[in-house]
């Protein structure tokens, strides 16, 4: 059984090999014993892989772990396979990193920008950022103008969907 | 002790760290916050808690006359300001006083005096403290070649109103001088609208040293050493350390006693900072005076084991200095790191969310400043600080090693921080040399950024991400999780 996950934008396939006596994973060809089953919720936990001891601290976010190990975070999201299927996904949209408020709109909807090019500036906590069209495109819609505030991850302009095929 | 009750005009960490020492003393605490920090820690903890109204969060801690208004409202002797927010704010100290209440730190006067940049600077150099060289420009070019070079070279060429590192440039040698002049003078005249310039010293990889100091108010004061805070991101500092590291004993007398000085000149009240620049050449320049506690006096703390917010209010309650200066104490190593939700690998982005899990490590040599708990949701609200970790060792290469312990041990899940990024600063060679500066971050930023994960990590932190996932769990273990979580399941 496969399992496709996402760390830090790369996939890996992770493959239980064997479940008795000792739980046996393969992770891109690299096998592991896995002993010790630390509880499903959220917090520290601790297991034995190869037989050696990890501790490490999780919480679950929806379709995603956050886990801990000391010196590094990381997030792990486990891949839809349908989702994992269909076209790359939301290269459309352009979305706020955090919260704020538009303080200028470089583009209009029918315009034409290029990948990079600002089309809109934020600002949230004292600090501007200009967001950039991430690829060639047109835009298709300022969803939000000069003076709204928005929440983090929300949509603030849209570009027309692309029509040449995704490379 | 005449104070029986005392308001805190903050909030977070820094209302926790000053309710603790009230708690200590006796006195009731009262809390102030706006409507969207009802269930915050600072609030839970006071005796008192009132709800004060502005657009905004920040808005309400800036309102002189509703805070004043409160204080007075419910009997308090006393206000601490924190710092921050109105703590040098010399309207909101006169308007204390004028309510017939004591403000926690130095009188309106003397804090107006710091406050102005260009006053401070004067008052430095009128008590023979040593402010940076500068020259301003006049309209004979020769004449301000001439007086700028006499101060000496590299020289830091600025634009008198100027900003954002327009119209800047740093000379280093006489015969760059004119030309540089020419054009940092048209730059100023096309980007402000006015051509005139002036020419500092530049110091080079400058270390950021302070002095923390106590005054009566009655022309005694003490300094409590130094402290070293050259590692800043975007202007603000994110590690600090005191001793300063590898300065020499005659050197940090020289600042320590500039310091107590220019607080003595000014016949200085309560608790304060002075703020000095130190090249590598050791000469060392007045920078500015902070006329508050600073979010950074845990390490002094820990290194004299003196309590600098019961100082505070002994001194405003009219009972004098903690000690003279021969009997402050010192001993051994602190650093504190500043712990903040926000992501290194973006340029220190901000970051907000929710903070779900939290773990702190703990040990006698250790304080761990905040004011979060699991559910509290990191806004855009204020300031990205969270928390502060302060590690005491007997010297500076354990305090190192224990922070880096620490913070490894540290968890604040749900909210992007910079942890690991200020255990890569504190683990890099330079840091543990001392080789300080406040161009630390950006000179050494590709050996800071976060490594790849090499293989094994990086499996380790998949399969306790799997383990998450009921999906894996199912498959792993082939049973619902009730029977999973009991563990040591057998067929």
């Amino acid at each position: 059984m496969a399992f496709i996950l996402d760390i830090d934008g790369r996939r890996h396939e992770l493959r239980i090999l064997a479940r008795w006596p000792s739980l046996i994973v393969e992770i891109d060809g690299r096998r592991h014993r896995v002993d010790g089953t630390p509880g499903e919720g959220d917090g520290a936990g601790c297991v034995r892989i190869d037989g050696a001891v990890l501790s490490f601290a999780r919480v679950s976010t929806g379709s995603s772990q956050i886990v801990r190990l000391p010196g590094t975070t990381s997030t792990v999201h486990l891949v839809d396979p349908r989702a994992a299927a269909s076209s790359a996904l939301g290269n459309d949209d352009i979305r706020a990193p955090m919260p704020g408020a538009v303080v200028a709109v470089s583009r209009q909807a029918g315009e034409a920008v290029l990948r990079g090019e600002t089309v809109l500036t934020i600002e949230s906590m004292k600090l501007q950022t200009a967001l950039a069209a991430p690829r060639d495109g047109v835009i298709a819609e300022i969803v939000r103008p000069v003076g709204e505030t928005f929440g983090q991850h929300d949509v603030l302009a849209r570009l027309e969907p692309s029509t040449e095929s995704e490379a | 002790m005449p104070f029986r009750k005392i308001l805190i005009a903050n909030r977070g960490e820094i209302a926790c760290r000053i309710m603790r020492t009230l708690s200590a003393m006796g006195i009731a605490s009262v809390a102030i916050h706006h409507r969207l920090e009802a269930a915050a820690r600072h609030v839970t903890m006071a005796d008192e808690a009132l709800e004060i109204t502005g657009e905004t969060p920040v808005e309400a801690h800036l309102d002189i006359a509703q805070i004043v208004a409160l204080a007075r409202s419910v009997g308090a002797d006393a206000i601490h300001p924190g710092y921050g927010f109105l703590s040098e704010n010399a309207a909101f100290a006169a308007a204390v006083t004028a309510a017939g209440l004591t403000f926690i730190g130095p009188d309106a006067r003397t804090i107006a005096l710091m406050g102005d940049k260009v006053s401070a600077r004067e008052f430095a150099r009128a008590n023979n403290v040593a402010v940076a060289p500068s020259v301003m420009a006049s309209d004979d070019l020769g004449d301000f070649v001439t007086r700028a070079s006499a101060i000496g070279f590299p020289l830091l060429i600025k634009a008198a109103a100027g900003g954002g590192g327009k119209g800047m440039s740093i000379v280093r040698s006489a015969s760059d001088l004119e030309a540089a002049v020419r054009r940092a003078s048209g730059e100023a005249e096309r980007y402000f609208g006015d051509g005139r310039i002036y020419a500092e010293t530049y110091v080079e990889r400058p270390r950021h040293i302070e002095v923390q100091v106590l005054g009566d108010g009655e022309g005694n004061v003490i300094h409590l050493f130094e402290r070293e805070c050259s590692i800043q991101r975007r202007f603000q500092k994110i590690v600090e350390e005191a001793p300063a590291a590898n300065l020499p004993g005659g050197l940090r007398d020289e600042i320590c006693a500039c310091a107590v000085t220019l607080a003595t000149a000014a016949r200085y009240k309560n608790a304060g900072t002075v703020e000095f620049i130190l090249g590598g050449d050791g000469r060392f320049f007045f920078l500015e005076m902070n006329t508050r506690l600073q979010v950074e006096h845990p390490v002094t703390e820990m290194v004299t084991g003196m309590d600098l917010v019961r100082a505070q209010i002994e001194i405003a309650a009219g009972l004098g200095l903690p000690c003279s200066q021969a009997d402050v104490p010192v001993d051994g190593h602190a650093i504190e790191c500043r712990v903040c939700a926000e992501d290194p690998e973006r340029d220190f982005l901000p970051e907000t969310g929710t903070v779900r899990y939290l773990s702190v490590p703990r040990a006698d040599w250790l304080r761990f400043e905040s004011a979060i708990a699991p559910g509290h949701r990191v806004t855009a609200d204020f300031d990205p600080m969270l928390a502060k970790l302060v590690v005491h060792a007997p010297d500076r290469a354990e305090a190192i090693d224990r922070s880096i312990a620490a913070l490894d041990d540290l968890s604040v899940l749900g909210v992007t921080t910079n942890i690991d990024y200020l255990a890569r600063v504190l683990g890099h060679g330079a840091f543990r040399d001392g080789a300080l500066h406040t161009g630390f971050v950006p000179d050494h930023a590709d050996a800071l950024r976060r490594p790849e994960p090499g293989h094994d990590e990086r499996d380790r932190l998949l399969i306790a991400g799997a383990l998450g996932f009921r999906e894996f769990r199912e498959a792993a273990f082939g049973l619902p999780d009730l029977q999973a979580a009991m563990g040591g399941w057998t067929n």
